[in-house]
């Protein structure tokens, strides 16, 4: 054991390993007819599936219309609620009043109030935009505040001393200080705008990834359903992986522990 | 200080409460949509006291706790030994990662087609929300504990077994618990969305009915139901896991 962990590619293979033996066991089961296809379906039948759907361009439809749902939330989101964690952040008043609405929204189902945006704004993108938005933005709020009251206050006491004013502060300590904190953020809200998406197609949306999932299902074609739920399952690992690599660009900086 | 922050908050959220009640009365919100604190509060009275909320409960959170007990005694078990079998974790890391990067709400049609749309298949959701964070905080509350604990437990003729059971199990402790409320809200999330989705009872269908029929002040007293489980939840588990942090210090 000790020797697989000094290797140092290892966890490469073996997780490369792991997907083609699932794919593999996946795939024979099904031939030898051990599992009924129509549950399960196949590797070799979804990629088939996926191909056809990428010649006919349903899949860039669908592509198209989610990603442009999850830019504008998700866009929105970064916006108002690094704001507004950053006015938090500084201002006492402000953090005190938001909080008890951050505790709410963090705890709430939120997906529960689909019924009451599609009142709003009707069944469609409208709605699945603001659930995206509403999903994401208070991880990113929250974590923008809780990256600016962490700043080490020693820092904030030299840049003081040594003459700089409020905005010197904010500036040149406060947001590079607190940059790994909502970077963090900007990681997790993605996996709940991401969320947001699907889940607002998969209720009332006439395309999108979500949308075919919950179309394909209710005509039971499990081969199509899966297909879409693969493609998804790729763009949650890219998203993450980015910002994962965001994270730590900025985050290569910091040598010392703390601040 | 904190007297400031109790004042403040109370005020914010009495300002939001009396806008929303006052705007619709003179005319500024049209009460269907936005509905009122007042209407909500007469709507939680009919809720409780009409006949078959007790069932939807009672359905909903049968459902939440079957999945969310079975996540905790499959995610536990084999995160700790992920966590302590390196080559085992290289191998099941990459696809459990990619799970854990997928929105597991994604999943809820095929486990309709799978388990159809009674019971079973929002078990299987709260299951599957639930066990992911569970598994990987598991799998990294045992990757956390220090080696040097391990060697001196070692020294002292520790077997395997012991050093299992007498050093990696309470110092992973932690990880396992904010592991547990991590995944608390994800399936309390997942029966709701679930019983949205499709179903025939439980709280999340009557959201979904009341929505249908416009009934706001209805449907937000059930959102609001929900949030207050998920959060008292939430917030037990957190409790539980500062008591462990300080016992552990």
């Amino acid at each position: 054991m000790t020797r697989i962990d000094s290797w140092k590619s290892a966890p490469v293979l073996l997780g490369m390993l792991s997907f083609a033996v699932i794919l593999l066991v996946w795939e024979s089961v099904v031939r030898l007819g051990w599992a009924n296809p129509f549950f399960i379906s196949q590797p070799s039948a979804i990629a088939a599936s996926l191909s056809q759907a990428a010649r006919s361009g349903e899949l860039w439809h669908n592509l198209e219309v989610s990603l442009r749902e999850f830019a504008i939330g998700y866009g929105a989101s970064v916006v108002v609620g690094i704001l507004a964690g950053a006015l938090a952040g500084r201002f006492r008043t402000v953090e005190y009043a938001l909080d008890p609405f951050l505790w709410f929204l963090y705890s709430a189902p939120l997906i529960a109030f689909y019924p009451v945006f599609v009142l709003w704004f009707g069944l469609g993108v409208p709605t699945v935009i603001a659930i995206t938005f509403l999903l994401s933005v208070t991880q990113i709020t929250a974590n923008t505040l809780s990256g600016i009251q962490n700043v080490d206050p020693g820092l904030l006491r030299a840049a003081r001393s040594f003459g700089a004013n409020e905005r010197d502060v904010l500036w040149k300590v406060v947001l590079p200080a607190s940059v790994p904190m909502v970077i963090a953020g900007l990681r997790l809200g993605i996996g709940r705008a991401l969320m947001g998406v699907v889940v607002g197609e998969l209720f009332g949306a006439t395309a999108g990834l979500g949308f075919s999932i919950s179309y394909y299902g209710a005509l039971l074609k499990t081969t199509d359903m899966i297909a879409s739920l693969v493609v998804i399952v790729v763009l949650g690992v890219l998203c993450t992986q980015a910002l994962s690599a965001v994270e730590a660009r900025f985050d290569s900086w910091r040598t010392g522990p703390g601040s | 200080m904190s007297n400031y922050r109790l004042f403040v908050s109370t005020v914010a959220v009495l300002a939001f409460l009396a806008i929303w009640e006052i705007a619709p009365r003179i005319g500024l919100a049209d009460p269907m949509y936005t509905s009122q604190p007042s209407r909500v509060i007469a709507a939680s009275l009919e809720i409780v006291s009409g006949d078959g909320f007790l069932y939807d409960v009672s359905v909903s959170l049968s459902e939440f706790a079957i999945g969310f007990a079975l996540a905790i005694g499959i995610g536990v078990p084999l995160g700790l030994l992920l966590g302590r079998f390196p080559v085992l974790r290289y191998f099941l890391d990459p696809p459990i990662m990619a799970i854990y990067a997928t929105p597991h709400l994604a999943l809820l049609p095929i486990l309709v087609v799978w388990l159809g749309i009674g019971m079973q298949s929002k078990i299987a959701v709260a299951f599957v929300g639930g066990v992911i964070p569970i598994l990987v905080n598991s799998m990294a509350g045992v990757r956390g504990v220090a080696r040097s604990w391990v060697t001196a437990a070692r020294s002292f003729c520790a077997g395997e077994w012991d050093v299992f059971v007498k050093v990696i199990l309470p110092a992973s402790l932690p990880g396992v618990i904010m592991g547990i409320r991590l995944g608390l809200s994800r399936a309390v999330l997942g029966v709701v969305v679930a019983e949205m989705y499709q179903s025939q009872a439980g709280v999340g269908n009557q959201i979904m009915r009341y929505g249908s029929e416009f009934r706001t002040d209805h449907l937000l007293f059930d959102v609001l139901l929900v949030s207050v489980f998920g959060f008292s939840a939430t917030w037990a588990v957190r409790a539980l896991e500062e008591r462990l942090w300080t016992a552990g210090k």
